[in-house]
């Protein structure tokens, strides 16, 4: 059986998707993860997953975020005014602007 | 673990469902992250009638789309709180149906104009927002990862919000009255969106000591007004002379005994009436599509819910 | 005759709005209108749903099917603008009379009614489906640019009508609800398929539009009448027995600009700030969707 594994560098941060690997049940998958995903890169925590229960749906079948114009749920449209007044609103606007470059680029 | 051990390792994102937290974590976590989540809910449903009211089609979009977003915020904070193990979800949401769910003071107000639109979307969401940065840091890491989410989100609404009331402010002149007329009404109930003044100013509460809280009310209160008193006065709003807010190097402070303190704790205990009919609003909407619920659990129970899975990722 | 020869110099495409005689105008007017007015006020009933659907994630997900209509309604109608209208010409100022969507989507929901919700997306994206899809080659080219773009959109909403119904029709409260929502929408569904007047031939003539709505509504009932059927959803009776489409219909039809009680109540609620606040103008806050990207 197959098991995905999903490892989390320092407590706080996501566990993100890492690799997999054979085993015949959900301990021993837990063995085995932790020396072929933990054993060099920086782990603080590794889930593992049954394949068969991981479900996908990718950008062939789904238009995330749409294909028409969803701006209006962007800040950057908003340009009549300034959210420097604000570091967390700056910090936002920061983050939502990395994020449609991102976006455009994919 | 226990509570010393809790308190001495208290940083951010530094606990989680792995770990075995006392009861009095659980507990007060649940409670501060239920009533964020009851908070979001229940102000999309003050701003959802606003969809319907807007005057442009990119004004509806937004606003749909904001109300979205608070939705979002509550799907994200009810399953922090769930991750705490105290209550489901569902017990959250009843509880929030019968009244005994708490939440933010400004959304147990009736809003029904346009022009009230950016006191809650500016100002309230404003302050909201001055709290959250703070809770990115958290020391329950599934609220802290909520939290980034929503933080990343909510520069729209603020912009959003502000944008409303420049449009205003900078339109005819009935608009402005109306913008005036408005702000002067929620102005005292945004002031109390804080609370009281901590009677001690280096007052620690059970949360702030392990960690939920990273940052007290009265600063929290300070750095909104340095922040949004100039905002107001740039759009020509007059602050009104009650309460009285004393100005000092660019730092305000507002005279509490001012504010009604009466209305503020009838409010907090879900007995003001504007309060009690949205919250019954919101019940009866919860209540009218539980069939809908119970024909899900029913779908999942009767175990076809996973062969379905299965089928959609074929 | 001289804008038809134009038009023959084109492989049958017509030009820009400029470029347009009177009569290809008022085609090209009649099927924006019946376009953006559908998915206008669908997008506006369906905005009733939030902070009210079953569970949260259902909520996220029909708020966002509604945004989808407003942004599809907002690109058609800004192909009205090319002929000098403005938005508040179109929705905001216009009498609701003037309207052509179908009373399909003007109908107003009962509290809690989530089949009626359900049903109503999956009869209205069915037959988006298939209009769109005879856009694709329209001979309007302003209009066949845009319809890729709504059709990747659509698809979801479909899976969303279909998901939805055959976990709704699983039981019986839920069995009961559906057929009942189907047997109410049914006729207004019909209506989608009405003409809005004469300039309704033009939009065929002039290869507007590469189906006729009664094909389209034979590939229509073609496609919802066996699924619904599967779901044990009865969806017209009459149809097997012979029964003449027409006969079906709804009193009100909307195309013609008939329209249910409903829609001008919902029009002025519409349009209340705008007066309230003595507006000229609705204000934009997206790019030109000419402009975009």
């Amino acid at each position: 059986m197959i098991w995905e594994v999903f490892r989390q560098e320092q407590a706080g941060e996501y566990h993100t998707h890492c690799g997999n690997v054979h085993a015949p049940d959900r301990e021993m998958a837990l063995t085995f993860a932790q020396i072929q995903h933990g054993r060099r890169k920086p782990t603080h925590s590794l889930w593992v997953v049954p394949q068969p229960e991981v479900s996908e749906v990718d950008d062939e079948a789904a238009t995330f975020g749409g294909t028409t114009d969803k701006s209006y749920r962007w800040v950057m449209p908003y340009n009549r005014v300034d959210p420097e007044f604000a570091e967390e609103i700056a910090e936002s606007e920061a983050e939502q602007r990395d994020a449609d470059e991102q976006r455009s680029e994919g | 673990m226990d509570l010393d051990t809790v308190k001495e390792r208290a940083g951010p994102r530094e606990f989680g469902p792995g770990d075995d937290m006392p009861e009095e974590y659980r507990k007060a976590a649940t409670r501060m992250i239920q009533f964020h989540a009851n908070s979001e809910i229940m102000g999309a449903y003050l701003e959802k009638p606003f969809i319907r009211q807007s005057p442009s089609l990119d004004r509806k979009l937004a606003f749909s789309a904001k109300t979205q977003d608070e939705i979002g915020h509550g799907q994200l904070l009810y399953r922090a709180a769930e991750s705490l193990g105290v209550k489901t979800r569902e017990q959250m949401l009843d509880e929030l149906a019968a009244g005994e769910g708490k939440f933010l003071n400004c959304f147990h107000y009736p809003m029904t104009e346009w022009q009230e639109t950016p006191m809650i979307a500016f100002f309230v969401d404003g302050a909201a927002m001055r709290r959250q940065a703070t809770l990115k840091r958290t020391s329950w890491e599934p609220y802290a990862h909520a939290m980034d989410k929503i933080c990343f989100e909510e520069g729209f609404h603020i912009k959003h919000g502000e944008d409303i009331m420049r449009e205003l402010a900078t339109g005819s002149k009935r608009g402005q009255e109306l913008l005036q007329e408005a702000f002067e009404e929620w102005w005292p109930r945004i002031l109390q969106f804080f609370g009281p003044t901590d009677d001690d100013s280096t007052h620690h509460d059970f949360s702030a000591d392990v960690g939920l809280k990273r940052m007290g009310n009265d600063e929290l209160r300070q750095a909104f007004l340095n922040a949004y008193i100039p905002k107001a006065e740039k759009y020509g709003l007059e602050i009104p002379e009650k309460p009285r807010i004393v100005e000092e190097d660019g730092t305000y402070e507002v005279i509490e005994e001012d504010l009604d303190w009466e209305e503020f704790f009838t409010v907090a205990k879900n007995e003001y009436p504007s309060g009690r009919e949205q919250i019954n609003g919101r019940k009866e909407a919860q209540e009218a599509v539980a069939w809908v619920r119970k024909s899900l659990d029913d779908w999942e129970h009767a175990g076809t819910a996973g062969a379905s899975t299965q089928r959609a990722a074929d | 005759m001289a804008a038809s020869t134009e038009r023959n110099e084109r492989d049958g495409r017509l030009g820009g709005p400029d470029e347009l005689s009177e009569r290809e105008q008022a085609a090209v007017e009649t099927l924006c209108y019946r376009l953006a007015d559908d998915e206008l006020v669908l997008g506006e009933r369906y905005t009733e749903w939030q902070v009210r659907a079953p569970t949260l994630e259902s909520d996220l997900a029909l708020s966002n099917i509604a945004q989808d209509e407003f942004g599809h309604a907002r690109l058609w109608y800004d192909l009205l603008e090319d002929f000098g209208y403005t938005e508040a010409d179109l929705i905001f100022e216009r009498d609701p009379g003037a309207f052509r969507h179908a009373t399909l989507v003007e109908l107003p929901f009962e509290k809690g009614d989530w089949a009626d919700a359900i049903v109503r997306s999956y009869l209205y994206d069915a037959a988006e489906h298939l209009r769109l899809e005879a856009l694709e080659n329209s001979s309007y080219p302003r209009l066949a640019d845009r319809v890729r773009k709504v059709l990747s959109e659509e698809r979801y909403h479909r899976e969303h009508a279909r998901n939805w119904l055959e976990r709704l029709t699983a039981g019986a409260e839920g069995r009961e609800r559906v057929q009942s929502a189907a047997d109410r929408l049914f006729p207004h569904a019909l209506a989608l398929f009405e003409p809005v007047g004469e300039s309704d031939a033009d939009v065929d003539a002039l290869g507007l539009r590469t189906e006729s709505l009664d094909s389209m509504r034979e590939q229509w009932l073609d496609t919802v009448l066996p699924f619904l059927s599967s779901l044990g959803i009865d969806a017209a009776p009459e149809l097997c027995e012979g029964t003449d489409v027409e006969s079906l219909l709804p009193e009100s039809v909307g195309r013609d600009g008939s329209h249910t009680d409903a829609w001008p109540e919902l029009h002025a609620e519409m349009t209340r700030t705008y007066r309230d606040l003595g507006r000229t103008e609705a204000r934009r806050i997206m790019s030109d969707p000419d402009d975009a990207e």
